[in-house]
């Protein structure tokens, strides 16, 4: 294990990496069984996962705390992956579908369909990802003005601009309807509890198109992230990668979005963390990715029930007020690095 | 810095507004948290800026010229609107708008305890502004407010019928609960349901003042601490804490079945032996969350009256 | 482009203005270049301003005809249409030229340091700090301080941190918006909490605070945002000629002679200011900051730095955007920050997309 410290992250074998993330999570995972805001003691838990618990006991954990840790899971592995693609496609590591306006424009989505009658317990998932992907799009067209000239902090503006617009937007409609107002304020500071994990299967579909997008694209992404010029001398079109990319991104973050609400900074602190890992070849990161997403999203959930007994922190509040830090590291770091 | 100077002829002009319509009637002194303020006897034109001094006014057979909407909706809540047909909208609960306040012309406003001082400022340039003290979060304040708004409007003796009415009405229904449920059997609670869990509503509210009136034990899962807000969501792992005899269940949507089986559909919800021995009442939470005054107090006697009839006998 | 040389802050010589210009000499160190052509620019803009400004006092829910506006200004007019005028529409009037004078010059100032038509104060977090303080001020967390004046704390609160965790400006003051961005994050996530451990009534009474609104707004705040306006204007027209180098590189600056640590401080602290005040009399009214300077810079055709039409334009946009969202809906009123929004947001939308050949500026 100390090895691993004195060799450069891109050194590190990735297998024995990932093998030791899965093992965290594992971790993770168990640890979202045994605890929670309710009276059912950790102990209590662990003999009810042996087998030994009452009825009470059973469905809390098999149910309540199975399910939102499964809901954890899928969350936090859409919005890590995303936010690893968004940073490979805009070659930025500040790119994160929060802060570009992805998860605003989803915000906006669901905001309008709250007010045309449907109510959060029973959202579908396509409207999120239709109100991603018009984020998304958004993102590109700044994307095509500003030509990304090595100036992360450019798309951030843009983002942050447009996440102001939408979030204005969301306001306005919902001056007109206080029943969604009065629903979407406990939306917007996302959560995964009380889901359902038939809302899990009903985004199946959108998560293997996604997947197929994400295959197609790995390889042509990681020439790309040599530069354009390497990528059309590889015989990849980069346009057509990004377009891609960008459905995809806009398909796993509808989906986040959709079941937990707005969670913010997964996509950033993520991506960070597996470069910290593993360096920046983003063959290598995707993968690491995908476990380090649920853990932090599962950490976050399992510290939000603990905080506030016997109610429960808001998970966006939460990973917002765990993610910001991260920014600023990444800001302070000597120079922002280019990918 | 013209606005300062010009502050003495406004001083003359405001009086010159508020007293033009009632010249030579005598006046009376009501207590207000800015103050005390005087106000005349025999009101005609008044404005009220809050559901529960709009409930008071139309109780005591004064009908305001214009009135906030309710929230959730563009008009006053639905439990009144009969009553107070053709009273003009000034405003929502978020925003009021001075200058259709203005432009009522009134003699007295009754606004909520939570009005800000800003507010006060240029509200009581316009008219006598009666703000109340907050009675904060404590059991029976909505009768607190009733009463400051019926001294405001000169008819305290007419408020004292009208809350013995409430009390008598609530004495006769807390005997018919008792009759017809045992002892043990009538703890009550009171929430709105979200996916991600109940929102349990304080044992302080107004509904839950009414409920608890009428014989039924209030059960707030102790989640409600002192001097917290009058609501809190609960963790769905503490949802058996809201387990009661019965449960009220409020929405905000005209259809309460919608939010039944909203709530149904969570296995969590539909675990509670409440829901099993279907004893979930759903409420209008127009009227159960946000109202409170006499009228509503009545509205919600109907429904507990309905309850008993329906689900008692 | 307008020679450089004539920026040169510590030019010693007799300098001649270019044509089209006039040097105005306050005392030895003071030089202020003015653009003739800006000079008739703005005068138009004050004129227009003054005439919405007229029709904004007449619309209403009540109607005053503009001959009695002016009769009411002059102390006339019956008792009513006073009222109206000078308690209801003359405060809400200031503030919104105030504000949007305010919002826009920081936007102008912002989007120079920055080199991006697209940065705004609002990007360093003040104005979701600033939200953030007022609303735990109307939910009952703020120590029952006025939410005004706790909207000036957030401000103030988020710049220091911002100022701290970037350690200095940095290069090109990078660090310090992203650093911002993430302090806007947290203050966006806690308003969201309080918002959502409050009942729906203490929710809705915080709401002009999330949006921003100039409806009875604190008249102590408006004077002082009044002054402050005032003030920083001035600076902005003693610094203009630094200022007007910001949009080179770095290495040009320096070239020139001129300390470009000193211009971005001083930039910086104008723009922090102005906001910090704006923020704390209407709330986050945002796109203010973008829309004003965008329209000054058209109506000045990309030659240097709009400061004053920015000032201008911006309080323009406010009154009229103000004078929407009261009448449009009547009775009920739009909170201005939502119209600016709404108007904004596909001028937004259409910068975006359009592929400018232009310089980033």
């Amino acid at each position: 294990m100390l090895k691993w410290f004195s060799v450069t992250p891109a050194q590190r074998p990735l297998p024995s990496v990932l093998m030791s993330a899965l093992f965290v999570l594992t971790f993770c995972c168990v640890l979202s069984l045994l605890l929670g805001a309710g009276g059912l003691a950790p102990h209590a838990s662990l003999l009810t996962l042996l087998g030994h618990g009452s009825a009470d006991a059973e469905f809390t954990v098999f149910h309540l705390r199975l399910t939102r840790t499964l809901v954890g899971l899928f969350v936090g592995l859409t919005l890590g992956i995303a936010g690893a693609l968004m940073q490979a496609v805009a070659r930025n590591p500040l790119a994160e579908p929060g802060l570009l306006g992805v998860s605003a424009g989803s915000s906006f989505a669901v905001a309008m369909a709250l007010v045309l009658g449907a109510s959060t317990a029973t959202l579908t998932v396509g409207i999120a990802q239709i109100g991603a992907l018009i984020g998304c799009l958004c993102v590109i067209g700044t994307a095509k003005m500003q030509g990304q000239r090595n100036d992360p902090i450019r798309l951030v503006l843009a983002g942050a601009a447009l996440s102001s617009l939408l979030l204005a937007m969301t306001s306005l409609i919902l001056l007109f309807d206080q029943r969604a107002a009065d629903e979407i304020r406990f939306w917007v500071t996302g959560s995964v509890a009380g889901r359902d994990t038939s809302t899990l299967i009903s985004v199946l579909p959108s998560m293997l198109l996604a997947l197929i997008c994400i295959l197609y694209t790995a390889k042509p992404l990681a020439s790309l992230a040599l530069g354009e010029r390497v990528a059309i001398g590889l015989g990849h079109k980069p346009r057509r990668i990004r377009g891609i990319v960008i459905i995809a991104v806009a398909l796993l973050v509808g989906a986040a979005t959709a079941i937990a609400g707005p969670v913010a900074f997964i996509g950033l602190v993520v991506p960070f963390a597996a470069r910290a890992l593993v360096g920046p070849d983003i063959r290598r990161t995707l993968w690491l990715c995908l476990p380090l997403g649920p853990i932090i999203v599962i950490t976050a959930d399992i510290i939000s029930r603990l905080v506030a007994q016997p109610a429960e922190m808001p998970l966006g509040v939460l990973t917002a007020i765990v993610g910001a830090p991260v920014l600023l590291f990444i800001v302070r770091s000597h120079r922002l690095p280019t990918l | 810095m013209t606005l300062k100077r010009l502050s003495l002829k406004k001083i003359l002009l405001c009086a010159c507004i508020t007293t033009s319509f009632s010249a030579l009637a005598s006046e009376h002194t009501v207590t207000t948290k800015y103050g005390n303020i005087q106000v005349n006897d025999n009101v005609s034109r008044v404005v009220v800026l809050s559901e529960d001094a709009l409930d008071s006014a139309i109780a005591l057979g004064v009908k305001p010229l214009g009135a906030v909407a309710t929230r959730g909706g563009d008009s006053v809540a639905e439990y009144i609107q009969e009553r107070a047909n053709g009273v003009k909208i000034v405003g929502t609960s978020r925003q009021n708008n001075l200058e259709a306040i203005a432009a009522q012309r009134p003699d007295l406003i009754l606004a909520s305890a939570s009005l800000s001082q800003d507010k006060y400022n240029i509200l009581s340039k316009i008219a006598p502004t009666v703000v109340p003290i907050s009675p904060g979060m404590v059991s029976d304040g909505w009768i607190t407010l009733a009463r400051v708004y019926a001294n405001a409007l000169n008819k305290s003796a007419e408020m004292d019928t009208i809350l013995n009415n409430i009390a008598e009405r609530e004495e006769n229904l807390k005997a018919a609960i008792t009759t017809h449920v045992p002892e043990g059997k009538r703890t009550a609670a009171l929430a709105r349901w979200m996916p991600q869990g109940p929102i349990v509503m304080s044992s302080q509210i107004f509904a839950s003042d009414v409920l608890a009136s009428t014989g039924f034990v209030i059960n707030d899962a102790g989640v409600i601490k002192e001097g917290r807000p009058h609501s809190s969501p609960l963790s769905l792992e503490n949802l058996s804490k809201v387990d009661s005899d019965w449960l009220f269940l409020a929405t905000l949507n005209s259809e309460g079945k919608d939010a039944l089986n909203a709530a149904k559909s969570s296995p969590s919800f539909s675990r509670l032996n409440v829901v099993k021995e279907n004893k979930v009442i759903t409420v209008n939470g127009q009227l159960w969350t946000s109202a409170a005054g006499p009228l509503a107090a009545h509205a919600i006697l109907d429904d507990i009256e309905a309850v008993i009839n329906t689900k008692m006998k | 482009m307008i020679p450089n040389r004539l920026f040169m802050p510590n030019a010693t010589q007799e300098t001649v203005p270019p044509n089209g210009y006039k040097l105005l000499t306050l005392g030895h160190k003071v030089r202020i270049l003015i653009e003739k052509k800006a000079v008739v620019r703005n005068i138009w803009l004050v004129l227009i301003l003054l005439l919405s400004c007229v029709m904004t006092l007449g619309i209403g829910t009540m109607m005053i005809s503009p001959k009695e506006v002016i009769a009411v200004v002059f102390g006339h007019g019956s008792p009513m249409s006073q009222f109206i005028v000078q308690d209801l529409r003359l405060p809400r009037l200031l503030a919104a030229v105030f504000t949007g004078a305010a919002f826009s010059l920081a936007g102008c100032l912002m989007q120079t340091m920055a080199r991006n038509r697209l940065a705004t104060p609002g990007i360093i977090g003040i104005d979701n700090a600033a939200m953030a303080f007022a609303v735990s001020s109307v939910v009952g967390m703020g120590l029952s301080i006025a939410p005004s004046a706790m909207a000036l704390a957030g401000a103030a609160t988020a710049t220091a941190l911002a100022f701290g965790l970037a350690g200095g400006s940095g290069t090109r003051g990078y660090r310090f918006i992203v650093a911002g961005i993430g302090i806007g994050a947290i203050a966006g996530a806690v308003t969201q909490l309080l918002l959502s451990q409050v009942s729906i009534d203490v929710a809705n009474s915080a709401y002009p605070w999330t949006v921003g609104s100039l409806s009875a707004r604190d008249p102590f705040m408006v004077h002082i945002l009044g002054a402050g306006v005032a003030v920083c204007l001035v600076a902005c027209l003693v610094f203009a000629s630094q200022f007007a180098l910001l949009p080179f590189s770095d290495q040009v600056i320096t070239g020139l002679g001129a300390n470009i640590k000193y211009i971005r401080i001083i930039a910086l602290v104008l723009c922090i200011t102005l906001t910090g005040l704006a923020v704390s009399v209407a709330g986050p009214v945002g796109l203010v900051a973008l829309v004003g300077p965008e329209i000054a810079r058209v109506l000045a055709r990309y030659r240097g730095i709009p400061l004053v039409s920015s000032a201008l334009t911006g309080a323009l946009v406010m009154v009229i955007a103000d004078l929407v969202g009261r009448t449009i809906l009547s009775p009920i009123e739009l909170p201005v920050g939502i119209v600016t929004a709404v108007v904004g947001g596909p001028y937004l939308i259409w910068i975006l997309i359009k592929r400018s050949s232009r310089s980033s500026l």
